[in-house]
């Protein structure tokens, strides 16, 4: 089937397109250049197209989730709504259920999102979850910074049999790339204690944390993945975090980027910057490190980062950060769940309520900002929430009404509804940068696809997937600086969200319930190595994990439908 | 005042849920309006003149200004007045879940007993029921740490378990006896029993007042007695005789109050020892006769 979306204007930053009017066209599943006289002509005259969201970093599937919907029952009942003609009820506000994540998605105009934490162990019931997950591809991101055999590999500096180890990991696990949480911080919860900056060694295992990410990292590209290492630093949330997080990014600055990656300019990706960008010695006298993490991104081109917004909502966290966890535990004494991964990981689930009233909320809320709009270029940043973290991914349009309104901010401040450190401890109020459309297309789809090295998508390049959405906003029309309300109304609701050529929502409604795709990657070329490390780790393997090896691997029939991304030695 | 009347004519298996059906939504309703209406029930929907005779009288221009009038065997009616911010809902039969659950203002009446979740996070209003209710009286919905926070409840007969779990305010009285753990998680507001308690009140209360008058089973051992109170004021309402005060649950380090009536629970001054200095007034009370 041929389709031309006709007199759109198009924002299309890959290929330097910025609010032209012209048409773009899908043959199936694919753009192209042309289509014939048959093609059906959809008229999108004056309506924002763009190429479909990429969300860089979520947690929308996987037991860490189950976890969080079993023990917030009451996160359920919020958002229900009646099945449709096309489509099941939904049910969920953070936590929502796995069809209502992807309906919402369509709803956004978004078709990919990155689960961003897999724990090997647990990689089975994470497919299993995005399998039923619709209208949206899932790659997931396995965890190895606190994996026992990666850091025992770091201590030795033993990176060839690293770089098997995480080969053979992402084949067993149908995974994506190297994703690091707190590393060896996790590791250290399950002696009850923490690491607190980047060479506090894990216990037992006496390698640092810095040691380990320059590990990955020098695997990863020694592997030429499509993503660079992706990782939370140590510290998370934490006052007077921020030279750890420089020195984090400043470890890795020297590795060079492998050759084979081709779509991706950076070596590290740090998600959730806000989090990491915290001065002071407490919540007392905490304050933005904004504008001095920034600095550092805008002088370095070896990172990206995206920012993980407050959005001032009621949410739940969930992370591999266990021990951060705890800590907000204490703060809030609401209900929390702890777990243990055997030897790779651990996690930690907790509601929280971020409030413009409270003064720690609205300082996360104005540093995430603040990070949007200090760093220069757009293409270092991604839009994200950190799903369900610091927000539901539902309230992406609003962060986006914020970014393109400099007023809307200041009357937030300046009407009380958000605390007054957003005043007096940050930069915020001094900003009148204003994101565009064109800005705005690139921290939500472009950068994020380049980023992760997706070949297939983030752009309206003909032969790529056809994942297009059309937006009912005007921008010739539109002052978003005033009518903030307005671009968060048409950001909410896609006009059209096109998905691998299929028309998932038509008419703002979402209309179909399209299998969702896994995207793992495939490392040829390692399968001697890969053998003999598995045979290295059998012993070990064996006697501590409480799975046999033979049930622990993703089998094919928990990847029905997988888009397999081969990366050649 | 508009007064909008439903007299059963079928019972439904599966139960009706009426939380659309509200003075907030239908003050200007009229029967044919109703009669275009169709009630959820299980994961479909039927219309509600199929369970009811609808007659609407009068014209209102607010919910503050609508009686609506229940009658008939409501045991499968879910949802009475859930979300109701105004007006009066007159129900004569017993009720199902949830009757005045999330209601932040107006009245509801039951004649009759309320299933569980009555007054579920209320904010504001009254809900009265004659008879009994069952579990959760005025408390979270699972999992929710935020129960009933304004308002008042007055159930005339007995409460079921976990009565007024993490109340954060208003006022619930329960004229019967009370099962356990009534009060559990509060953290504001007040719970007056008049009749027996079960056992352990105030479980992990941080704050907040319960007052027994009748007599307690069993008392958690979070609660630390401070002492017998003559005519105690409590929450700005005071209660006349003897009450023995407790403060708790330092489980969790809390500083709720649990008030005893001190004649019906005489017994448990007996367990401190005649020279604990500590509680005088307590020894001085039992010498009393």
């Amino acid at each position: 089937m041929e389709y031309i979306l006709k007199n759109g204007i198009v924002y299309d930053p890959t290929n330097k397109v910025a609010g032209e009017k012209k048409d773009v066209m899908f043959k199936d599943a694919k753009i192209v250049e042309d289509v014939s006289s048959d093609a059906k002509v959809i008229d999108v005259t004056d309506k924002i197209v763009m190429p479909a969201g990429v969300d860089p970093h979520a947690h929308v599937a996987g037991p860490k989730l189950v976890v969080g919907r079993l023990y917030r029952p009451e996160d359920s009942r919020r958002g229900v709504t009646a099945k449709t003609k096309y489509i099941r009820g939904e049910a969920g506000f953070s936590i929502p259920s796995c069809p209502t994540t992807g309906y919402r998605y369509s709803r956004l105009g978004y078709g990919t999102v990155v689960e961003a934490a897999m724990p090997p162990l647990e990689a089975k019931h994470t497919h299993e979850e995005i399998s039923i997950t619709p209208n949206i591809d899932i790659p997931a991101l396995p965890l190895f910074g606190n994996n026992w055999f990666c850091m025992e590999y770091a201590k030795e500096n033993n990176l060839e049999d690293m770089a098997a180890y995480v080969s053979a990991m992402l084949k067993i696990t149908k995974g994506y790339g190297i994703k690091i949480v707190n590393p060896c911080g996790s590791e250290a919860w399950g002696w009850g204690m923490n690491v607190h900056g980047v060479n506090d060694k894990a216990p037992y295992f006496d390698v640092t944390s810095k040691e380990l990410i320059i590990a990955l990292a020098k695997v990863n590209e020694m592997l030429g993945l499509p993503h660079s290492i992706h990782i939370h630093p140590n510290d998370l949330g934490h006052p007077g975090n921020v030279p750890t997080t420089l020195e984090t990014l400043d470890a890795v600055k020297n590795i060079k980027k492998s050759s084979k990656a081709t779509i991706r300019d950076q070596v590290v990706h740090c998600t959730h910057l806000q989090f990491h960008s915290y001065t002071g010695n407490s919540w007392k006298d905490a304050a933005s490190g904004a504008e001095e993490v920034a600095k550092y991104v805008n002088s370095h081109d070896h990172m990206t980062c995206d920012v993980g917004q407050v959005t001032l909502d009621e949410t739940t966290t969930m992370t591999a950060d266990a021990p951060m966890e705890y800590d907000l535990f204490k703060i809030s004494g609401l209900k929390w769940a702890n777990k243990d991964i055997e030897c790779e990981t651990a996690a930690g689930i907790i509601p929280c309520i971020y409030s413009g009233s409270a003064p720690v909320s609205t300082l996360q809320w104005a540093i995430g900002l603040e990070l949007f709009l200090h760093i220069d270029n757009p293409w270092q940043v991604c839009l994200t929430t950190d799903h369900p973290n610091a927000g539901p991914f539902i309230r992406y349009p609003r962060i986006m009404s914020w970014l393109m309104s400099s007023k809307r901010r200041m009357e937030m401040i300046d009407n009380g509804e958000v605390h007054k450190w957003a005043h007096k401890r940050t930069t915020l109020a001094t900003l009148d940068r204003e994101y565009d459309f064109n800005d705005i297309a690139i921290i939500s789809r472009a950068a994020p696809a380049k980023i992760h090295g997706f070949a297939d998508r983030g752009a309206l390049t003909p032969g790529y997937r056809a994942d297009i959405a059309v937006y009912d906003i005007n921008p010739n029309e539109i002052d978003p600086s005033v009518q903030y309300e307005e671009i968060e109304k048409g950001f909410s609701n896609a006009l059209y969200t096109i998905k691998d050529g299929q028309f998932v929502v038509k008419d703002k409604e979402v209309v179909m319930n399209k299998e969702s795709q896994n995207i793992w990657v495939n490392v040829k070329g390692y399968e001697r190595e890969e053998e003999k490390v598995i045979n290295d780790i059998m012993p070990f393997f064996t006697q501590y994990y409480s799975v046999k090896w033979e049930n622990y691997p993703v089998h094919d029939h928990y990847v029905s439908n997988p888009i397999v991304v081969d990366v050649e030695r | 005042m508009k007064t909008i009347t439903f007299d059963q004519i079928k019972f439904s298996t599966i139960a009706l849920e009426m939380d659309e059906i509200i003075p907030d939504t239908v003050y200007d309703w009229t029967e044919d309006d109703f009669a275009k209406y169709q009630v959820p029930i299980g994961n479909s929907r039927f219309p509600i003149t199929d369970f009811f005779d609808i007659t609407v009288e009068g014209e209102a221009e607010s919910a503050a200004e609508v009686k609506m009038i229940f009658k008939g065997d409501l045991n499968r009616t879910k949802y009475i007045g859930s979300k109701m911010s105004a007006g009066e809902i007159y129900c004569y039969g017993n009720v199902d879940l949830h009757v005045g659950a999330e209601m932040s203002g107006g009245y509801i009446y039951v004649e009759g007993n309320a299933a569980a979740h009555a007054g579920r996070e209320m904010s504001g209003g009254k809900l009265e029921i004659t008879g009994n209710t069952k579990e959760f009286t005025g408390a979270s919905y699972i999992g929710e740490w935020r129960g009933m926070s304004g308002g008042e409840i007055i159930v005339h007969g007995n409460a079921g378990k976990q009565c007024g779990e993490c109340l954060v305010g208003g006022k619930i009285r329960v004229k019967g006896d009370c099962d356990i753990l009534a009060g559990i998680h509060m953290t504001k507001g007040l719970i007056e029993i008049d009749g027996n308690v079960n056992r352990w009140p105030g479980g992990q209360m941080k704050n907040g007042n319960i007052v027994v008058h009748g007599h307690l089973g069993r008392l958690l051992e979070g609660f630390v007695l401070q002492g017998v109170v003559v005519d105690p004021v409590v929450d700005g309402e005071q209660f006349e005789g003897k009450y023995i005060h407790y403060v708790g649950d330092i489980g969790l380090n809390g500083k709720g109050s649990l008030y005893l009536g001190a004649e019906t629970n005489r017994e448990k001054l007996g367990e401190y020892g005649e020279h604990d200095d500590e509680y005088t007034s307590i020894r001085e009370y039992r010498n009393l006769e």
